[in-house]
Parts: C-alpha cells; structure tokens; sequence
C-alpha cells in the first residue's frame, strides 16, 4: 500500500512536469474578462450560456482572455468569494448574469475601485434594498416586455387561432413583464392582423422557481390537455420541464410548441429528425450587451456607474434571425413591428394595466 | 491401508496466530476418531483445511493414501468427505427430501420421488427413522441433525466430520446420536468427532487426537485413558471435574415466581403457569432442552421483557413491573446466556465494562461526571479478584479478551454487585475447562456465602455438579424440582422430554 | 489512548489518497496537479480574508459535522442534519426578522431557537426509531424533505422581501451573527460568530461522550444496544435523546450559516453542508476533535477551489468533480480500511 502510494505520486510528479512545462503565461497586457456563473450551469442554453458565448466572441474578435468561475452556493458570500478570485487571478472586468449578484456586487464595487463590473439584469443593491451604481459598475436591464411582445405576435400570427399560454418561473419583474409583453403582442396580432388567438388567466402561471423540472413538466401537460396550442415558458429549469413535455407529445404527433426565452431555445427543442418544438424565442441580446461592453471597455468609454437599458433601439430584444418554425410571411410582419418599435410607432407598456398579471 | 484420512504436518498462521503448528492427524477406517481440544486451540482450523475452506501454509493431506489437495467444500465432497455443521444448513420450509437433493438438483430433471425413496433406504439401513417428506420445521433437533447426517451419506460420503454435535441435543438424542455413530463405522464409514466433552469421547470413540494451542500433545487409545488424563493433556495441568461442596440449609425465600405467563415476540405463550422458589444459600439448576422458554423466563425475571401474568418476587418484593435498572438495584444480578451480545461491550474497556451497571453511582460518578481513576480503580480490583488477564489490564478493549476472561469478567462484575440472587444463563458456555472450573467454584461461594443462585443450563454435568435442587422446564411449563441427590441423569433427561416423574 | 492516532493515521491515509485520485483526474484532463494544488490551497489561505472565509465554511461543516458524529455514537445514522439545518435556520431568521429585542439578546434568542428547531426535526426520527423501530436512515430523509416544504411555504408567507419571492429579506445588521471586528480582522470574510458556538460545541460533546455518564450510556447504545438494555440503559430514552442534540447540533449549523455566512435564508435548497457533514463526521472517526480536522480540511477544499479555477486552466466542474473524488474517497478508504479489519479479524476468530 504505502509502496502503491509513493509510486502513484512520483508518477503525477513526473506527469505534472511534462504537462506543466506546456503551461504559457499569460499575456500582462490583454485584457482579463471574468464571469460568474448563477447557479445554473455554464450550457443551461439560458443566461449563462448567453453571457458566455457573447464573452467568447469577444475574446475571437478582440483578443482578451476569459474564464468562467461558478460558485459553490447561492449565498452573497459565495458570489463575492469567486468575483475575489478572478480579482486575485487578475482579472480586471467581471460579467455578472442576473439579479442574484445585486448585493454581492454593490460589495465588490467599494471594496476594488480598479475593477470594472457588468451586472446584467439587476443593479447593485445595499442589503437594505438601496440601489448604487458604482463608478466602475454599469448595470443593464432589458425591455422583456417588448421581447415578449415580438414572440407573442410571432406566435399569433403564426397559429391563427387557438389557445396558448405563459409559464413564468418566479414572480419578478423581469419574468412579469415577459407575460404582459407577450400578452399585448397577442392582442396587436388580433386587431390588426385578423387572426383569433387567446390567453385565458388559468393559462398564465407562474411556477415559483426556477430549477423545478419536473413541475414544469406537470404544468406544461395540464395547459396542452386543455388545449393550449403554444406555451410561452419564461421559467429557466422550470422551462426545460415545459419543453421536454412538449417534445415527447411532439414526438407521438400531437402538434404543440413553446416559445423560448432569454436566447435562442431552438436546439434545446429538437426532438427527432432535426424538427423543434421551439416556434421562436423571445430574446435578451445577453452576449450582444456583454460583447459591447467588452468592447467600450478596449476602447476606452466604460460607461460605469450608468444604467443602461438594451430594447428595440439598441438591438438589445429581439427574436431570432432564423426561425424554421415560422412562415416567411410571419417573420417579415415581425420585423416590421420591430422597425416600428425602434421609432416609436409601436408602444409596449411594462405594467399589467389592462392584462392577466 | 492402513490410515483412510492422513493429514500430515499441517501447519497453518493467521496474522499473529500460529493456529496449526506441525499438527498430524491420522484417521483408520471404521473408528471413531475424537479431536479434542480447547476453544482457540485449532481445531476448527484444522477441519476447516481439510473441509477445504482454508489452505494449508505446509504439510500434506493424503486421501486413501493419495496425495490430495482440497480447495474447496466440493472437492471435499468428491473425496467422500462429509461434514454435519455445529449450526445446521437447512432451508426450514423445505422437506427432508429437498433439503437433501439442494444443491445436486441442477445436474439432472428434479426428480423428488426417486431421491425420496434412496433416502427412506438410506435411512432404514442406518436406522434413521427419518420421514423423507417431512418439513424440517416440523421435526426435532435431533431429527435435523439427522438429516445433515444423511445429506453426507446420499452425497457417498464415508469420512464424516461431526463438529460438536451434542450441544443442542437432550442426554437421549445424545445417547442415540451415539448409537448412530457406531452403527455408522459397523457401515464402513469413518468418523471424526470433535468435541471438548470428555464423556462423549470416552461414551464413543476409539481413539482421541489433543490439540493443545495449535499443537498436537498427543493421541491416545480411549478405552485405556481417564477423562482427567485426557482434561489434563487437553489443559496442560491436572483438572478437577467435581466442585468441592460442602452440604448446606436452604434460608429464606429470595427469589419466588408466581404463576408466571410469558408470550414470546410471536405472541405465542412460550413460559406457562410457572412458579419456582431460590432460596438464599442454595443453587437452583433450571435443566431443560434449549428453546423451550427458558430465554422467555430469564427475559422476565430482569425485566427485559414484560410478562402476560402471574409474579415475580425478590425478597417478598413484587418486581414484575420494575425497570431492568431498577430490579438490579432490588439485589438481582445477571450473568447472561451471550456475554458478546449482552454481557459485554467490546468496544468498552475492560474499566468501562465494569461499571456497566453500577456506573451512575457514586463513586463512579459525581453529578452526571464520570471519575475515571475511580473506574480504573474498580477495574484492578476486579482484575485482581477475579483472575482476568489481558494485554493491557483495565484499558484493554473488552472485545480483545479471550472468552474465558470475557466471562470471568462478566462474573466478577456481577458478584461484585453483592447480589442477593444471581440468575447465570449459561455461564460457561464455549469455555475451556480452566475456566469452566474457576466459573464454577465463584458460583458455589456465592452459595456458600448465603445468596440464592438460579442457574440455567443446557449441560447436565453442569446442573449435577453445582445445584442443590434441579428444576426441569419443558415447553414453558415446570415440570418437577427434585433434590440433586434423590435423582440422576437418565431421569432428568426424561423430565426433559416433558415426562413428570412417576408418569413414565 | 491509542486508538486515536490509529484513527489519525487512517483519515491522513484517507485524504492522501483522495488527493491522488483528484491528482490524477487533473492530469487526465491536461492540467498540472502541483499548480492546481497550489493555488487550491492559496485560495483558501494566502491572505486574512481568505482564512477567514475558510474557517467560515468550515464552521457550518464543524456543526453538521458533529452533529453527524454525536448520532453515530448512538449508532444513529443521521442523514437528515441536511433538514435540521434549514430548520435551524429558518427558525434563527424568522426570530431575527421578526422580533424586537436588543442585539445581545436577540442572538441570543435566534441561536436558541435555531437550536431547539432543529433538536424537534431530530427528535422526530428519534421517537419514531424508539418508538416504532422505523428505521432513522428512512424517517430522517423524509425530514428533510418536510423541511425542504416548511421552508418552501413558510418563507414567501411570512419572511417575504420587497422583490424576492425566492428568499427571505435580507437579516439587518443587528440580527447578524457577523460582527464588525471580526470582519474587520478578516478583511471583510464572512467569519462570524458562528465559530465561536462550534467550538464551544466541540468542547461540550467531547465532554459529553467522554466524560459523563449520558455520554457513556449513549456510547454503550451505540456500541452494543442490547448490552446496554441488559445493564438496565434506557436505550430508547438514549435514542431520543441522542436524535434531538445531533439536530441541535445541525440546527446551530443552521443558524451559523443562515444568519451569520448568509444573512437570508432561501426556498428550493437543502443545504449541501448537511451531507458534507456525513463526509465530515466519517473522515473525522466520529471524534469531536477529528470533525474539528475534517471540517478545516473540507472547508479548505471549498473555499480554494475558486481560485484554483481562475489561476489555472481547471474549468470549475472538474473542480467539483475533483473534490467530490476526495470526499468520496475520504469516506469508502476509511470504510475500506473498516471492511479490511473485519475480515482480518474474522480470519483469526476462524482459528478457535
């Protein structure tokens, strides 16, 4: 044994020198981009995955390097302990996905004034609620209402007619303003463009979290049994459950979709043959934001200590370039809306006034 | 040929353990060979070789002067080797019959009838008397050994083992299992008996092979040999067998069982209407076949288990509803039946273990505060007292001790107690003579000294040559107490049975 | 005595070999394992602050870690100081978010309650197991659970923040276990006063199970139940009681964790430290002073693993994976070495 043992570790010795001579330095001057990851995975095909790949493309197009570190719980203490990490490791530009670092990072931005912050979808918090942005954090929102709004006037017009629903994760803003956005596109879509398509208030609900799988599935058959043709599901694992019901009812032939959210969900939908039951995404240009921040940054205009909102003016919203599932016909009229969004013609309001809340 | 089984030079190590030093056994045909010796002094071990369950480190094995190597039970098997287990292997709901073929069914189509009929054979031509269809959980002990016997048999074995056969058995199943045996050698067959009962050896076999901590000390012819010359070659110095006793009067009442009904966990009645007096300065023997309520009774009596009806007194004090802890305190003590599970905790010194149950108490302890120099203080004294060896005195792990000193332990701890009765269940169970006679002689000056002793055991030599009265329980109930001196063997033996005196 | 070092030197064989096999996964995936080491354990030691936050991680395994042990010399097999936990904490929260009291009193209070909380989570498996013999492994898992629910409803009900419906406000200031001068001596760690009650812990219990005749009765239950009943031990008082102290344990564990390193408490999540403390309790022998080891050591591992990450190129998956493998190993070697005893022990016996 204590032979095995000796042995195994002059073997890793040995290894550790062959691999570690291949280790390069790293560069002092490019730039270091950090994120931390939510407390889903890196390839949850939602905000992390969005935030990182918009990293990546900065790091293909702009030269900087990047990792991703995710943190052992989903305590503040656990946020600040891996944004110190990437801080010691040196990196001086951390991405931040979601509203569950607002307190970790209004911590962070006192503590290192050289360190240049991104919270996505939130804005450093105080423990007592207080908001700040410091002058090395920018905070960006988005406008989910008017991407909820361009996904449900995709769906509408592209089912003519029919029931469909919204399954929201948690009750929070930004999850409620993706259902009352989605639920004014349905309306435009039947005063303007003709067609019958309804969203009745036992068809909106919202799960409570964002990790239960299982029950998204469970609310998901319940809705498609009463007749819910399209399940808009702004409800992160909850989600997944949600689509993977659809995909199993696909597969026997029943013709149900889901419309996606936060990015593009469509291969997460792809059950058989290269066919998703993803009819289009409502979408936060998540890596876009991440990616122009990079870039501000190389360029020397860093808009710290500003709150940004990416809409329809800034190509922040959006729904997918490409939507198989959707008519030709059906993708002109949305991106029609979407120009008249960018001049004002069309408004979309961020209240419940007026909508199932 | 002269030797049908040779076992040569047999030496065998376990991790600090020589458990067969150069040991040679020779067995003739048609003997009955015993193998006697102490626990722990290898006779297992060397069965268990040429069982082919363990492999001999040197030395040979030769099989009807043909060198062999066994490597397993099946190649034991194949040489005619057979072996009837202290603990019988049988699937209680199976038949006889199917409990005989398990195991050889595979090699051909079941065929019950045909294996039914060479048993019933089998069994006349050895007078068995066993049913071939009859379910071994309705058959008795001895019976069941029966079976194991002739699972030997229907497998062609003619060197059969027999390990400590007798333990479950009544004096006549004894007797009869004896008759069995020569019947077995006048068949051709050879066997090997291994047992530390000297009156079996001397009842049964030819010649007997001493097994002294892992070495052969010697073999003898029986017929020419005493039992103290075997017990002191088996021990190493002179034994004596009988416990000196001087006659005494029986005093007061200590311990007084009224009328007492006992359900065993499956709620069946398992002690009946039983009442029995100790008295102080007396050994009570409590004689009967093993399962047949005496765990029930002992159960009752310290409170391990709550009684259906009837009473049980200490010193005219109800304590049929008492706590365990609280019956100790009335003056019970308690040496019981399986001191690894219930008389010791192993992994407790031999200093903890001593306090087990009196350490709540000053000076052991002061206000929920154990005071270890007092323990360990308690601890010597016993030790000393009571001859407990061990490698590291009081701080010795309890579960490192040899049998022997775990019960002297135990017996120490209990009589330390100052009991007024002490309830021994089995003391000396698997221990070897020495401190089979050291056990005894601390039970006999309890008695001396005026306390009431119950003891129950299932030796016969053991209740004979301790009790003053002997009581008998068979199936729950009591069937008679007599004096030690107005009665004998052959009729407790019979009271056993269930059969009152007179009635038989 | 020597049955300790013995113990010591098996928990050390233990972690080495844990370290190997996470040595070995890094080189399988093409990093340096002295690097990764390296920076594994700056991360968790190279400034006040890291040390601080270290210990603080470690002070809620400290806990389950006990609170595990205390059960298992009961020969209880406590899997559910994962629900006593969050009890514990909810219990300490709610306490802190609702009621009035000056700071002194009040953690004290919250402390308390997290206590007594997690004791009745425990007391129930407990009873069951006395009462019904239902088996603690089952009944303790299931407590989780209910806790995991208790939390679910209770927290959006009553504790709710202005936004959140996920998780408790925010504890103020003045209801935290952290205090100023210990974060200020760590640089802003999340050491709190959480420690100080795990230590006192280690203190009591080992005095407890060594030194007093409860401890020594609970250890003869634990040993050999019913030796312990044939020497007049009331085993099923000893079971009860022993099921309640481990979910005090794990309700302090609680309210370290929930009120001090965290200052909320959150729905949806049974606290990983609760099983890590079976980890914990196996690598530490079952021995206060070992858990005190252990936990340091587990602590280390999670509070390291970050910067390990950002330093070299070990994405943090492996890096789970790698601690995983440690804590794994850590607990079958020491059962290995368990099983091997057995059997040595077993050959000998076969000699008699």
């Amino acid at each position: 044994m204590k032979r095995m043992v000796s042995v195994l570790v002059l073997l890793i010795f040995a290894a550790a020198c062959v691999f570690g001579a291949g280790q390069r330095e790293a560069d002092p001057d490019t730039l270091r981009v950090g994120m931390v990851t939510d407390a889903g995975t890196i390839d949850d095909k939602s905000f992390n995955q969005g935030t990182w790949e918009g990293i990546r493309q900065a790091q293909q197009d702009l030269g900087v390097q990047t990792r991703y570190l995710r943190p052992s719980g989903e305590t503040e203490a656990d946020y600040v302990a891996e944004i110190v990490n990437l801080y010691d490791a040196g990196y001086r530009f951390v991405v931040t996905p979601g509203f569950k670092f607002e307190t970790a990072i209004y911590i962070i931005q006192q503590r290192y004034d050289d360190l240049k912050v991104v919270l996505l979808d939130g804005e450093p918090r105080s423990q007592d609620y207080e908001s700040h942005v410091g002058p090395n954090t920018v905070a960006i929102y988005y406008a989910e209402h008017e991407s909820g709004f361009l996904a449900g006037l995709a769906t509408a017009l592209q089912l003519k007619s029919g029931a469909v629903g919204f399954i929201g994760g948690m009750e929070i803003p930004p999850v409620q303003k993706f259902n009352w956005g989605f639920q004014q596109g349905v309306d435009y879509a039947n005063s303007n463009h003709g067609t019958n398509v309804t969203v009745s208030a036992n068809n909106v609900i919202y799960q409570g979290s964002f990790t239960d799988v299982p029950a998204g599935q469970q609310i998901a058959a319940t809705m498609y049994d009463r007749g819910v043709k399209a399940i808009f599901a702004a409800a992160g694992g909850v989600g997944i459950g949600a689509i993977n019901e659809a995909k199993s009812r696909a597969a026997s032939g029943e013709e149900v979709w889901i419309v996606g959210v936060d990015v593009d969900q469509y291969e997460e939908g792809v059950y058989a043959d290269g066919k998703s039951i993803i009819l289009t995404s409502a979408m936060k240009e998540i890596g876009n934001s991440a990616y122009a921040m990079i870039e501000a940054e190389l360029n020397g205009e860093f808009p710290g200590g500003s709150i940004l909102t990416f809409d329809a003016t800034n190509d922040g919203i959006g729904i997918p370039a490409e939507n198989p599932n959707l008519s030709a016909d059906v993708e002109r009229v949305v991106f029609e809306v979407l120009e008249k969004m960018k001049t004002g013609e069309v408004a979309v309001q961020d209240s419940s006034a007026g909508l199932i809340p | 040929m002269e030797y049908v089984v040779e076992m040569l030079n047999i030496r065998k190590e376990f991790p600090g353990v020589v458990a067969n030093d150069d040991i040679t056994l020779q067995i003739r045909p048609m003997e009955i060979h015993a193998l006697l010796g102490e626990n722990g002094a290898g006779k297992s071990t060397i069965m268990s070789i040429l069982f082919g369950m363990y492999h001999a480190d040197r030395g040979e094995i030769r099989v009807r002067n043909k060198k062999v190597t066994i490597s397993n039970p099946n190649d034991a098997t194949d040489l005619g080797i057979g072996m009837v287990h202290q603990h019988f292997k049988l699937v209680e709901n199976f038949t006889v019959t199917e409990n005989i073929i398990l195991g050889l069914e595979g090699s051909q189509v079941l065929n019950r009838k045909r294996a039914a009929e060479r048993i019933q054979a089998l069994s006349d031509q050895y007078s068995l008397k066993i049913d071939p269809y009859a379910r071994i959980d309705e058959i008795s002990v001895g019976m069941q050994q029966r079976v194991e016997i002739l699972k030997m048999l229907y497998r062609n074995a003619d060197v059969l083992i027999f390990d400590e056969p007798t333990g479950v058995l009544t004096p006549q199943e004894v007797h009869e299992l004896m008759q069995i045996m020569k019947d077995l050698i006048k068949e051709g067959k050879s066997i090997i008996l291994i047992t530390h009962k000297l009156k079996e050896i001397k009842e049964a076999a030819d010649r007997c092979s001493v097994i002294r901590r892992g070495k052969l000390v010697g073999v003898v012819d029986v017929k020419d040999t005493t039992e103290k010359q075997m017990a002191a070659m088996m021990v190493g110095r002179e034994v004596s067998f009988k416990v000196e006793k001087e006659p005494r009067t029986a005093g007061e009442i200590v311990l007084d069982i009224q009328q007492l009904n006992v359900q065993n966990a499956r709620k069946y009645r398992s002690v009946k209407e039983f009442s029995l007096q100790v008295r102080a300065g007396e050994i009570v023997g409590l004689a009967g076949v093993d399962g047949n309520g005496q765990k029930e009774l002992v159960e009752a009596i310290t409170g391990l288990c709550t009684i259906e009806s009837g009473h049980i007194l200490i010193n005219g004090k109800d304590i049929s509803s008492l706590s365990v802890r609280r019956r100790n305190e009335t003056g019970l003590a308690h040496i019981p039946e399986d001191r690894h599970k219930h008389g010791l905790i192993m992994d407790y010194t031999v200093a903890e273990n001593m306090v087990l149950k009196t350490y709540y108490h000053p000076p052991y302890s002061n206000y929920g505060v154990l005071n270890e120099k007092a323990i360990a203080q308690h601890a010597a004294k016993l030790i000393e007292l009571f001859d407990v060896r061990s490698g590291r005195g009081a701080f010795t792990p309890a579960g490192k001790l040899s049998g022997g000193n775990q019960q002297k332990a135990i017996v120490g701890r209990e009589i330390d107690m100052d009991p007024d009765i002490l309830l021994a269940v089995q003391p000396t169970r698997g221990l070897d003579v020495g401190a089979i006679e050291y056990i005894h002689k601390r039970l006999v000056e309890q008695r001396d000294k005026g306390k009431a002793v119950l003891m129950i055991s299932l030796e016969l030599d053991e209740i004979f040559n301790l009790a003053d009265r002997i009581a008998v329980i068979s199936n729950g109930e009591l069937i008679d107490v007599v004096d030690t001196s107005e009665t004998n063997e052959e009729e407790v033996g019979l009271m056993m049975t269930g059969y009152k005196r007179g009635t038989a | 005595m020597k049955r300790i070092p013995d113990a010591l030197l098996m928990a050390m064989a233990a972690v080495l070999l844990g370290l190997i096999a996470g040595a070995l996964l890094m080189l399988a995936i093409g990093s340096n394992p002295f690097e990764g080491y390296y920076y594994l354990f700056r991360g968790g030691l190279m400034n006040m602050q890291r040390v601080g936050n270290t210990i603080a991680l470690s002070t809620t395994l400290i806990l389950t870690g006990l609170s595990v042990a205390f059960a298992f010399r009961t020969g209880l097999f406590n899997i559910g100081a994962a629900g006593q936990m969050l009890i514990g904490g909810l219990c300490a929260t709610t306490v802190g978010l609702l009621v009035p009291l000056p700071r002194p009193i009040l953690l004290v209070v919250m402390v308390l309650a997290a206590m007594l909380g997690g004791a009745l989570w425990g007391s129930v498996p407990g009873l069951l197991k006395a009462k019904f013999n239902v088996h603690e492994v089952v009944a303790t898992i299931m407590m989780n659970w209910i806790a995991y629910w208790v939390v679910y409803y209770f927290v959006p009900a009553y504790l709710k923040g202005q936004f959140l419906e996920t998780e408790s406000r925010v504890l103020p200031a003045a209801s935290s276990l952290r205090t100023p001068w210990l974060t200020d001596l760590f640089n802003g760690a999340y050491l709190n006063m959480g420690l100080f009650i795990a230590i006192a812990m280690i203190i009591i219990i080992r005095f407890l199970l060594n030194r007093t005749t409860f401890g020594y009765e609970l250890k003869a239950v634990g040993s050999n139940r019913d030796a312990a009943l044939f020497a007049g031990i009331q085993v099923n008082r000893s079971i009860i009681l022993s099921m309640v102290i481990a979910g005090g344990l794990a309700g302090l564990a609680g309210a370290s964790f929930y009120t001090g390193y965290s200052a909320n408490i959150q729905i949806g999540v049974l606290p990983i430290q609760g099983f890590d403390g079976i980890a914990v309790a196996l690598l530490g022998a079952n021995n206060p002073l070992g858990v005190l080891g252990a936990a340091l050591f587990f602590g280390l591992l999670h509070a390291g693993k970050g910067f390990m990450n950002a330093m070299t190129g070990i994405p943090p998956e492996i890096s789970d994976t790698i601690i995983a493998t440690i804590i794994y190993f850590t607990a079958t070697s020491l059962l290995i070495g368990r099983a091997l005893d057995y059997v040595v022990r077993r050959k000998k016996k076969g000699g008699k």
